[in-house]
């Protein structure tokens, strides 16, 4: 049973500081750039701080709190080198496309045969509280990947605004003892607030759709199929000019989970590293012996397309891309997923 | 709490030189270590980092393992320059490995190429163990020169054995060596094998493998009958760090071993 509650605006920060008393606080605060656009940041809130409902995602992918850029993963050879059980969070702000995203590196991380004991540990010690979309960045195509402005799930707690409160649907075991324990900030949610939530949700995505219309997406239908048939397209060459492989796109990408392992001594100690690594970057597929298969920018710019759009779908069916558009941001050569795609769509048409 | 990253120790117990650029390293784990045929471990030189090799070693000996190591990169370099009783980290086993009950009743044609013998000397030990589930071994083994042949004791004393059928060939002939010479694929003509109940297995570097395949299929074998092992790049060896990829694979986890079927509508599949 779904369980939806309200919360008055008034009483968020201090639901905040009672949290601030378990749990290490992060929220997306707003940081101004060059007086228009705005950006959010996660920040960790302290007692006192009073949390901001941001409109849209921040600019860092949710991975950024399960794993690290670079990090110590294992000492080896000698008994007693553990992890400590990693901190509780809290992470308030979350977005639809950030638990989208995330779903693949839960995927990577937790499913299979081996899994990765300190990504789950991390993930069991995080509250995930998120929140609908009220606005959105022009890069924003979720929709494209038939991903909703509003979580539905993969959240604790979620916050819709609604009036001088929010809405807050429990959205696991977890999130509905959340409720249980700070039970005095909450009241059950009234039905003409849900339906007035349905509606306020309705409207924005409406308003999403209209802007991306005139874009002429690829859909999520016609995606795979495309990395198909598209595979000896000139598009890969011809996006691929201006790229410097800063490896930005990999970077910032919330289902980007590439990682090298490299191990370090220090004195009679040794340590296993874990870091982030870019398909972008030169010798990310290179083998001992020399041999590159992707040597060009042409096959590394192709490589991550394929892996979001093509791989992801077999083998987790959903395309490695959530339509938050960090990468379009962060591109200094302006290089734009969604007209790589395009390209490859016209490309593909033309041929036939 | 299981850490995937983590290694165990294994000492090396001895050293074999094979050939100028190749050692056999005698290992002895810590901890009981068992692999399948064709499964691989990534083995750490300790603060240096870590490479993935398949055992070369017979399977059912549980206590020790042999890796054959060419000398290719920075690891394998400084890997040929350690001394025996030296410690080394060891995960795994990794990977699929030989499908052997897959073998059973057939006709196992094994073409190897320079190290690529290493593995399938770990699968012959496992066959050899068993020879009556099998129809016959043929194997058709290619080295650059006489000198790099590897294994150079136990290639005789197979070809010895009852139901095996063997041929070596070297791609560059010298004054030492009276056996054929030629590409592998030279030695794959009037094969004792019957192509309507054959299992191929081929191992050895990458144009070794896309030419002996290209001539296996023109000799009639068919694509789900022929299995490969795939090299790519690699680093954690369990599915997840996204370096090993082909087509909708990943090498480690559902390799490396790959029949010619699943792997002959992927693009770049030899590069
Ligand atoms: S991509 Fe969609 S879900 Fe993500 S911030 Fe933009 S509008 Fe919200
Ligand atoms: S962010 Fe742009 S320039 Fe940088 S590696 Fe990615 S595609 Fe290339
Ligand atoms: S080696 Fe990491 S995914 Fe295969």
């Amino acid at each position: 049973m779904i369980k939806i509650f309200y919360i008055k605006d008034k009483d968020l920060p201090f639901l905040i500081n009672s949290l601030c008393a378990d749990y290490k606080v992060f929220s997306p605060l707003i940081k101004e750039i060059e007086g228009e656009k705005t950006d959010y940041s996660y920040n960790r809130l302290f007692k006192g701080d009073i949390p901001r409902f941001s409109a849209y995602r921040a600019v860092e992918p949710l991975k950024t709190f399960f794993t690290s850029p670079l990090e110590k993963v294992s000492g080896y050879f000698k008994e007693g080198v553990n992890f400590r059980e990693p901190e509780k969070i809290v992470i308030f702000g979350v977005k639809s496309c950030d638990i989208q995203g995330h779903k693949v590196q839960d995927f990577v991380f937790l499913e299979g045969q081996e899994k990765d004991s300190l990504y789950r540990a991390r993930r069991e010690n995080t509250v995930l509280i998120s929140g609908d979309c009220t606005d959105f960045k022009n890069v924003c195509h979720c929709l494209a990947w038939e991903v909703l402005p509003h979580p539905t799930v993969g959240f604790d707690l979620n916050l819709s605004p609604l009036n001088d409160g929010y809405i807050v649907e429990s959205g696991s075991d977890r999130g509905e003892a959340f409720i249980q324990r700070y039970k005095d900030y909450f009241v059950p949610a009234k039905e003409t607030q849900v339906l007035a939530r349905k509606a306020k949700r309705e409207s924005f995505i409406e308003r999403l759709r209209k802007h991306l219309l005139p874009q002429g997406l690829v859909s999520k239908a016609e995606v795979q199929r495309l990395m198909k048939d598209g595979y000896s397209a000139d598009t890969w060459q011809k996006f691929m000019l201006t790229c410097v492989e800063c490896a930005g796109c990999n970077l910032i990408c919330d289902t980007c989970h590439c990682f090298l392992l490299s191990d370090e001594k220090d004195r009679d100690e040794f340590s296993r590293l874990k870091g982030w690594d870019c398909c972008q970057y030169t010798n990310f597929s290179r083998v001992a012996g020399g041999a590159n298969p992707l040597k060009t920018r042409t096959q590394r710019l192709r490589n991550r397309f394929i892996k979001k759009f093509d791989f992801f779908i077999d083998n987790m069916g959903i395309p490695a891309c959530c339509g938050c558009g960090r990468c379009i941001e962060v591109c200094p050569g302006k290089i734009d997923i969604r007209e790589v795609l395009k390209d490859v769509k016209d490309k593909v048409s033309r041929n036939k | 709490m299981k850490n995937i990253y983590k290694p165990t120790e294994a000492i090396i117990e001895g050293i074999i030189t094979e050939s100028p650029n190749i050692k056999t390293f005698v290992l002895r784990p810590k901890v009981p270590f068992e692999f399948k045929t064709g499964q691989f471990i990534e083995l750490t030189l300790p603060g240096i980092g870590e490479a993935p090799f398949t055992p070369s070693s017979d399977p059912n000996i549980k206590d020790k393992m042999d890796i054959t190591i060419m000398k290719a990169g920075e690891i394998t370099s400084l890997l040929h320059g350690i001394q025996p009783n030296t410690p080394v980290g060891i995960r795994g086993p990794y990977g699929l490995g030989y499908p052997l009950d897959k073998f059973t009743g057939k006709d196992i044609l094994i073409v190897g190429g320079g190290v690529g013998l290493a593995p399938l000397r770990s699968l012959l030990f496992a066959l050899f163990g068993s020879m009556d589930k099998y129809n016959k071994v043929v194997l058709r083994y290619g080295s650059r020169t006489a000198n790099d042949i590897i294994y150079k004791g136990l290639i005789p004393e197979w070809a010895k054995l009852d139901k095996v059928n063997m041929m070596v060939t070297v791609d560059v002939g010298d004054p030492s060596w009276s056996g054929n010479v030629g590409l592998v694929t030279t030695i794959l003509k009037d094969l004792p094998v019957d192509l309507n109940n054959a299992a191929v297995i081929v191992c050895g570097p990458p144009i070794m493998m896309k030419f002996v395949t290209l001539k296996l299929l023109d000799l009639g074998f068919k694509p789900p009958d022929i299995y490969l092992s795939m090299e790519k790049s690699m680093s954690c060896g369990l599915g997840k760090c996204g370096h090993c990829r082909i087509g909708p694979y990943y090498v480690c986890k559902d390799g490396p071993v790959f029949t010619y079927e699943q792997l002959k509508d992927l693009h770049d599949i030899w590069d």
